[in-house]
């Protein structure tokens, strides 16, 4: 055989493209999908966490004279509000969106079939979330400030913990995905598995007041982590739930980085066939 | 294959060699011990039933999937181990086309190109050429969505075409299209050919097969049974000229049968019009018609004359009927 001695026609092969360079195809990719519909795509995104802090934080909280860890209780809940955000966005991101473009879109396909690698495309996927993790939180961490519910000036990095938490909760999501066979089994995740963990991880009231088995197991979730990382930011250390609460933000990005790059390993597996 | 001249001689390795090839899915053997070979600027076509395991060897070819067993070399180099090298030399236009619907054209043809890293004037002129190529200029701003099957599968094979490969894989390529669209894009892909593109081509129509490919391969239950050029496949498998006529007394029961004349025994009491063949004959049948295969074209409609019944038709043998004939007549073959 020969094969070996294959010699390319004159103007020789194109260089093939650079990791960095796949990587920002994959992201281009979904960013021009996204920016082709933004208004349709963003809107509710931004105005469910904005309902909440009205109705919840506004409409309840004017009958709640009592301080949350020494907060007005709309303040109490903007860290909770930007976390949710950050998680949902993400979340999402990496199951039913993920899910349709792998099972209906075939988007993956197309990418798999150009230089592409199953890595990039769930690394590029994951950066993606994390971006729109960083987008959504940014706007809504505006909006908080506008209303008065934001008191320290660290709210700057809101975006960078927002996209931190969205990588950790777009691998979260990768997991899941990596096993479902049926777009509809992503319910129970949400409904089982999120929504229970955001109730309690102290975005309505402070976890540390809940009894002994429950406030383990609620210091115990990465949500706890990400709403306490927020609260730093919003409002400074005096107002944290723990007195160890400077290790949430590390607890955040160690959560990222194995969540992350976990999930993309599973997605990678299923699909390549 | 082909005559190509002095100047391909350095080039004549081949663009993809394949041996003992094997992929299995669980406990299906899709794909079980191919040998291939694809010469540079020829057309290699593999057929095959649904089923027969030819979109998997393309994937494998294509270093999207990797095979459990045997070696692939494509430009030289293994497709899976080397899948960005590889795949930044080849151009793919997939049976489902996974374009993006709410895009336009244009801005489908810019994602897809930057997988490549091509962007910018290359890009542009690149994709304004193959627009133009493929008939599809002036639709730059339409969305995928709005496009008739044959525009987004002409847009499918530009954007296969984006980055100037040496090699392209198409998969299907005019499955579900209408005659004229198909007979469009099969003009287009001679002139691919004519500029001395390498490709690989998986289809089930025979037509398609016989248009476009310089080297047929049959593949049947994961293995290929046969492959040669196009003719010769058809003169090494059967007579010339065939008669297809109705079955006397309906439907035959067992279909997928070939019978060679005088072995009479093998027919039963219902194959009286198989029996009277004329001599030096294959027979065989599917469905409720019967195929009478002869090199004498004369005994042939003789023969026809005397027996055929109800929609008799004479022709040359194709490349359908050794398609038939290697991979059986009944549906789960």
């Amino acid at each position: 055989m020969r094969d070996a001695g294959y010699t390319p026609p004159r103007h020789g092969p194109p260089p093939p493209p650079s990791v960095a360079m796949r990587l920002f195809s994959v992201w281009m990719r979904h960013a021009r999908v996204y920016a082709d519909s933004l208004f349709a795509n963003a809107t509710p995104a931004v105005l469910e966490p904005l309902l909440l802090l009205l109705a919840v934080g506004v409409g309840v909280g004017r009958y709640i004279s009592a301080e949350f860890n020494g907060l007005p209780y709309r303040e109490f809940m903007a860290a909770g509000i930007l976390g949710m955000t950050a998680l949902y966005t993400a979340a999402f991101e990496a199951t039913h969106a993920t899910f349709v473009r792998l099972r209906y879109q075939r988007a993956y396909d197309s990418m798999l079939n150009s230089p592409i690698t199953p890595r990039d495309v769930f690394l590029g996927e994951l950066l993606w979330c994390a971006t729109k993790g960083l987008f959504y939180t940014t706007i809504v961490a505006v909006v908080l400030a506008v209303a008065g519910a934001v008191s320290s000036g660290w709210i700057v990095l809101a975006p960078v913990a927002g996209f931190v938490t969205a990588l950790a909760f777009g691998g979260l999501g990768f997991l899941v995905t990596s096993v479902v066979s049926n777009i509809s089994q992503f319910q129970f995740f949400f409904t089982a598995g999120l929504t229970p963990m955001v109730f309690f991880s102290g975005l309505m009231f402070p976890v540390q007041e809940l009894p002994t088995p429950l406030r383990e197991i609620a210091f115990a979730t990465p949500m706890f982590h990400v709403i306490e990382t927020f609260r730093l930011l919003t409002s400074g250390p005096a107002h944290a739930s723990a007195s160890w609460t400077w290790v949430s933000p590390f607890v955040v990005l160690l959560t990222a980085l194995v969540l992350g790059s976990w999930g993309v390993r599973r997605m990678e597996r299923r699909l390549v066939r | 294959m082909m005559d190509v001249g002095a100047e391909r001689d350095v080039n004549d390795a081949p663009v993809v060699a394949a041996r003992g090839v094997v992929k299995r899915f669980g406990d299906l053997t899709a794909v079980d011990g191919v040998d291939l070979q694809i010469r540079p600027g020829t057309c290699y076509a593999l057929l095959g039933p649904n089923g027969a395991g030819k979109s998997t060897l393309s994937r494998i070819i294509g270093g999207v999937s990797p095979c459990d067993d045997g070696d692939v070399h494509v430009f030289g180099m293994d497709p899976w181990e080397h899948q960005v090298e590889v795949k930044t030399r080849l151009g793919v236009v997939p049976q489902e086309d996974g374009l993006d619907e709410e895009l336009d054209v244009l801005r489908n043809l810019h994602v897809y190109g930057l997988f490549f890293g091509l962007r910018g004037v290359a890009f542009r002129e690149r994709a304004a050429q193959l627009l133009e190529f493929m008939e599809l200029s002036g639709r730059e701003t339409t969305r995928v969505v709005a496009l008739s099957g044959g525009m987004r599968r002409r847009l499918s094979i530009a954007r296969g075409l984006l980055s100037d490969p040496e090699m392209m894989i198409l998969d299907e390529p005019t499955t579900g299209l209408d005659p004229q669209v198909r007979h469009a894009i099969w003009a287009a892909l001679r002139r691919l050919r004519a500029r001395g593109l390498t490709s690989l081509l998986t289809t089930h129509y025979m037509e398609e097969a016989a248009q476009l490919a310089d080297t047929v391969g049959i593949l049947h239950r994961g293995r290929l049974v046969a492959e040669d050029a196009p003719d010769a496949l058809i003169r090494e498998h059967l007579p010339a000229h065939v008669v297809e006529t109705e079955i006397a007394g309906g439907a035959a029961h067992g279909s997928g049968r070939t019978t060679e004349r005088p072995s009479r025994d093998a027919c039963d009491a219902s194959d009286a019009s198989a029996a009277d063949a004329p001599e030096g004959a294959l027979v065989e049948r599917y469905g409720d018609r019967l195929f009478v295969f002869h090199d004498d074209r004369e005994t042939l409609l003789a023969w026809a004359a005397q027996h055929g019944g109800g929609r008799t038709l004479a022709r040359a043998a194709s490349l359908e009927d050794v398609f038939l004939k290697l991979t059986g007549r009944s549906l789960d073959a």
